[in-house]
C-alpha cells in the first residue's frame, strides 16, 4: 500500500498532464508545444524567471492571509478585497508622504497592513458581533473594495496627470528596491518568505497559534478551553487581512509604482487554491505559490508562442486543484479504512 | 476491526432476555445484526415474525403530536384527507390495550422522557413485533419511570413477545430479566439464566475480572470554598433557577438528576461560560481558585480527536503560567507533563505523540480527567465524568475524584448516574426542573427517596 501511495503524485502529475493536453488538442495546438511554450515562458531565462517569481510574489501574500484565516475554521473568501484596500492605502500614502526611502518604505507597508487588516477586521466583527456569516461578508466586501477604490481613483485621489483611473505615482523614496535586475522582481519576495517563516512559527510554537489551531478544528472545545473566541475571531479575520493588504502594497511599490483599480487579475482567489494546495502549511503554500506562479506567467508566453487561449491555463489550475482534492479524498479514505 | 466472533444468541417467545457487556464489547453490534440494519460476515439470525427496536435515542418527531407520531407513514384516510378522529381513536385504543398511559394530543417534545419512551415502544408495538429489541431503554429514565416501564415490558412478554434488552445496568437485569447473556471483547463469555447468578458474578463476567474498589476517603476539616447564591442561567433548552449551595474543600457534592433537568446550564454558568444572574464567590484563601473542569460531551467539549495526546493535554491549560511561558508554547515542559499523566493514569497506549482518536473512550477519558486535575485546582466541576466508560477506567476515574477530594479540592459532580454520585459524594442534592429538591448527606443515602425527587415525586 505504501508503494502505492508513493507513486500517487507522479500519477496526479501525469493526470494533470493528460488533462491540459485535451485541453490543448481542442484548441487546435499541439500539446508538446503547448507544455514546451510554457515552461520555457515561466523558467526560460532570467525575466521569465524574474516574472515566475512575481506573481509567485503577488499570490503568496493573500495564500498566507487565507492560511490564517482557514486554520482558525473562518472561509475567508475576501482576500482580494482585502488586496486591494492594501494596495489602495499605500498608494495613497506612498505617493504623498516625503521622507526618505528607510521611512517611506516601511510606512507604505505599514498602511498596506492597515488597509487589509481594516478590511478584514470588518467581516470579523460582523461575524462576532452579529453571527454573519464571514464567507457572505468576506466576499461582499470583495465588491465593496472594488468600488470604493474605483469611486477614490476616478474622483478625489484620481491623478491631475493620468489619463486612467489611477493615483499619483509614487513618490520614488516609496518605490521597493529591485531584487533581479531588468526584472519587475522587488525584495517583496524575501518580506513574503519572512512572512511565511513568521506565520509557521506562530502556528506551531506560540499560545496564539495554538488557539488558532484549535478554534479551526473544534470551536467548541476552544471555546471551554479558556479562548475568548469572539476577539480571536475578529483578530484571525484582521491578521488575514493584513497579509492580503501587505500583498497589495507589494504590487503598488514594487510592481505598478502607483495604484490602479487593474492591481490584481484575481490574485485573492487564486490564492485559496495555492493555500488549500499547500494543504495550509506555509512551506507548502511556498511551493504551491511558485506552481501557480509558474502557471500564471508562462501561461502569457504560451498564448504568445503556441496561440494556446490563455484560459487554458485556468482550466489545467482547475485540473490541478482537482487532482489533489481526490488524492487527498483517497488517502483519507484509504487511512479510515485501515 | 472485528467487533464480534462466533456469538450464539437464543431469544425464546414469553422471555426477558438481556445482553450485558463494557462499551465496545459488540453489544450494539449485535442488536444492529439481529434487526438487520448490519449483515454479519458469517452466521446467521432466524426469527419468527418481524422484530422491532426501540433506540437509545428516540426517533420521533417532536413538533407532532403523539398520534401523528403513531400514525405517520400509514395514516388513516378519507379519499386524500386525513382522517383525524379514526387516527386518534385508533391510536388511544393502542395505547389503552398494551396499558400505556399517553395523552395522544400531546405534543412529543413537551412530554416527559419517560413518558416520550412510551411513545417509542408504541410506535414499534404497532408493527406487532415478535422480537422487541430494547437498546438502552431506561438510560434517560427516572428510578420510578424505569419501573413502570419494566411493568410494561414484563407484561409484553407474558403476552408471548421475545425481548432482548441491551443494558448496562446490572441491577435490571437480575430485577427483569430471565436470562442473560454477556459479551466481552466481541465474545460470548457466559450465557444462563439470571435464577443461577448474582449482580457480583455477571460484573465480574463482563470485565473480566475483580470490580475494582474505590479510593478511601480520609477524614477531613470542613472549610468553605465556593459559594453559590440564587443563581439562574439558561443555555438553550437547559435551565435553573435560584440554586444556592456551598461547596466545602474537600468535599464532594454531588448533583443528582434526570439528564434535562437543569445540569448543563448549572454547569455551564459555574464556568462562566453562559450568561447567569445571582452570585458565584470563593471564601478567603480561594479568592484566584483555578476552577477545573470534565466536561460532559468529551468528543466535542473536552478534545480535539485529532490532536495528539500531548496537545490535548495542554489545552485548557494553555493560558496558565504553568504551562506556557510568555505566549510560547514550552514543548518540553508539555512532554514532560503528558508522560507523566499517562503514566499515572495508566493510559494505553502510553504513546503520548499519537492522535488522541486512537485510544478507547476510557483512555480518553482518564486524559480528560488527568488533565483536569494538573496544576493543583482548588475547585473541580465533574459532569458525567464516567459516561460511555468501561467499569476499570470509571473506577479509576472515581478514584482520583476522591483523591482529589482528599486533598482539599471542592468538587462538584453532576451525574446522570445515581450510583455514581452515591458511591462518590458526601453530600447529594437532587436536581429537578431547574431546582433545588431535597439535600441529603452520605454516607448511607435513602435511595428510594432521592429516585423519587428525581422523578419529581415529593
Amino acid at each position: 500500500m505504501t508503494k502505492r501511495l508513493q507513486f500517487e503524485p507522479l500519477m496526479a502529475i501525469g493526470l494533470v498532464i493528460v488533462i491540459g493536453s485535451i485541453t490543448m488538442l481542442l484548441a487546435g495546438v499541439n500539446p508538446f508545444d503547448g507544455f514546451s511554450a510554457l515552461l520555457l515562458g515561466a523558467f526560460g531565462g532570467r525575466s521569465q524567471i524574474g516574472e515566475t517569481l512575481v506573481q509567485t510574489t503577488a499570490l503568496l501574500f493573500p495564500a498566507l492571509g487565507i492560511c490564517i484565516a482557514f486554520r482558525a475554521g473562518l472561509f475567508n473568501i475576501g482576500a482580494e478585497g482585502q488586496l486591494i484596500m492594501g494596495g489602495l492605502f499605500a498608494g495613497a500614502l506612498g505617493a504623498n508622504l516625503h521622507a526618505p526611502a528607510i521611512i517611506a518604505i516601511p510606512a507604505m507597508l505599514i498602511a498596506g497592513i492597515v488597509g487589509g487588516g481594516l478590511w478584514g477586521a470588518i467581516a470579523g466583527w460582523m461575524k462576532a458581533r452579529y453571527g454573519a456569516s464571514e464567507v457572505i461578508a468576506t466576499l461582499m466586501l470583495n465588491f465593496v473594495a472594488g468600488y470604493v477604490a474605483l469611486a477614490l481613483v476616478n474622483g478625489p485621489w484620481k491623478s491631475p496627470l493620468a489619463s486612467g483611473a489611477e493615483t499619483a505615482p509614487l513618490l520614488p523614496t516609496a518605490i521597493l528596491p529591485t531584487l533581479l535586475s531588468g526584472t519587475r522582481l522587488s525584495i517583496a519576495l524575501l518580506i513574503a518568505i519572512a512572512l511565511a517563516v513568521v506565520l509557521h512559527v506562530v502556528l506551531r510554537k506560540t499560545v496564539f497559534g495554538f488557539d488558532l489551531r484549535a478554534l479551526g478544528d473544534a470551536p467548541e472545545a476552544a471555546r471551554r478551553s479558556g479562548v475568548n473566541i469572539t476577539q480571536l475571531t475578529v483578530v484571525a479575520l484582521a491578521l488575514s487581512g493584513a497579509c492580503a493588504g501587505l500583498g497589495g502594497a507589494t504590487i503598488v511599490g514594487g510592481m505598478l509604482h502607483r495604484f490602479n483599480t487593474a492591481l490584481s487579475p484575481g490574485y485573492g482567489f487564486t490564492a485559496i487554491a495555492v493555500a488549500l494546495v499547500g494543504e495550509l502549511q506555509p512551506f507548502w503554500i511556498c511551493i504551491a505559490a511558485l506552481g501557480f506562479g509558474a502557471l500564471e506567467s508562462g501561461g502569457l508566453a504560451m498564448q504568445a508562442t503556441a496561440q494556446v487561449p490563455k484560459d487554458a491555463i485556468h482550466i489545467i489550475e482547475g485540473a490541478i486543484i482537482l487532482v489533489l482534492a481526490a488524492r487527498r479524498y483517497i488517502v483519507t479514505k484509504r487511512t479510515a479504512n485501515a | 476491526m472485528q467487533s464480534l466472533r462466533g456469538v450464539d444468541l437464543d431469544v425464546v417467545a414469553g422471555q426477558i432476555h438481556a445482553l450485558v457487556g463494557e462499551n465496545g464489547a459488540g453489544k450494539s453490534t449485535l442488536a444492529a445484526i439481529a434487526f438487520g440494519e448490519l449483515n454479519a460476515d458469517e452466521g446467521t439470525v432466524e426469527t419468527t415474525g418481524t422484530v422491532g427496536l426501540v433506540h437509545q435515542h428516540f426517533e420521533l418527531i417532536g413538533r407532532l403530536r403523539v398520534w401523528e407520531n403513531i400514525v405517520l407513514g400509514r395514516e388513516p384516510h378519507i379519499g386524500p384527507r386525513l382522517d383525524r378522529q379514526a387516527a386518534r381513536h385508533y391510536v388511544a385504543e393502542r395505547a389503552k390495550a398494551y396499558g400505556l398511559e399517553l395523552d395522544v394530543d400531546a405534543y412529543v417534545d413537551t412530554l416527559p422522557v419517560g413518558v416520550q419512551q412510551r411513545v417509542e415502544l408504541l410506535r414499534e408495538l404497532e408493527r406487532q413485533p415478535s422480537v422487541l429489541l430494547l437498546d438502552e431503554p431506561t438510560a434517560a429514565l427516572a428510578p420510578n419511570e424505569i419501573a413502570s416501564f419494566f411493568r410494561i415490558v414484563v407484561s409484553l412478554a407474558e403476552r408471548g413477545t421475545a425481548i432482548l434488552v441491551v443494558t448496562h445496568k446490572l441491577q435490571e437485569v437480575l430485577d427483569y430479566a430471565q436470562h442473560v447473556t454477556v459479551l466481552r471483547h466481541g465474545e460470548r463469555v457466559t450465557s444462563i439464566p439470571t435464577s443461577q447468578t448474582s449482580l457480583h458474578e455477571i460484573a465480574a463476567a463482563m470485565i473480566g475480572g475483580d470490580i475494582p474498589t474505590l479510593s478511601q476517603r480520609s477524614v477531613r476539616e470542613p472549610q468553605p470554598c465556593v459559594e453559590i447564591k440564587n443563581l439562574t442561567a439558561r443555555v438553550g433548552e437547559s435551565s435553573i433557577a435560584g440554586i444556592s449551595l456551598s461547596i466545602e474543600a474537600g468535599e464532594i457534592v454531588g448533583i443528582a438528576g434526570v439528564e434535562g433537568n437543569g445540569q448543563s446550564a448549572l454547569a455551564d454558568a459555574l464556568l462562566r461560560l453562559s450568561p447567569y444572574s445571582g452570585e458565584i464567590s470563593f471564601a478567603d484563601g480561594f479568592a484566584n481558585a483555578r476552577i477545573a473542569s470534565i466536561p460532559q460531551d468529551r468528543l466535542t467539549e473536552g478534545v480535539i480527536p485529532g490532536w495528539s495526546v500531548t496537545d490535548n493535554i495542554l489545552l485548557s491549560r494553555q493560558h496558565h503560567a504553568d504551562a506556557s511561558k510568555g505566549g510560547w508554547l514550552d514543548h518540553a515542559n508539555m512532554h514532560q507533563t503528558a508522560t507523566r499523566l499517562v503514566a499515572d493514569y495508566d493510559v494505553r497506549p502510553n504513546n503520548i505523540d499519537l492522535p488522541l482518536r486512537s485510544l478507547s473512550g476510557g483512555n480518553q477519558q482518564k486524559i480528560v480527567v488527568g488533565r483536569a486535575l494538573l496544576d493543583e485546582p482548588q475547585f473541580l466541576l465533574a459532569y458525567n465524568p464516567t459516561r460511555g466508560v468501561d467499569v476499570g477506567a470509571a473506577a479509576l476515574v472515581q478514584s482520583r475524584l476522591i483523591e482529589a477530594r482528599n486533598r482539599g479540592v471542592a468538587v462538584l459532580l453532576i451525574s446522570f448516574d445515581i450510583d455514581e454520585i452515591l458511591a462518590v459524594a458526601d453530600r447529594v442534592i437532587v436536581l429537578f426542573r431547574g431546582e433545588m429538591r431535597g439535600e441529603f448527606h452520605g454516607p448511607l443515602y435513602d435511595r428510594a427517596r432521592i429516585g423519587r425527587l428525581m422523578a419529581g415525586v415529593s
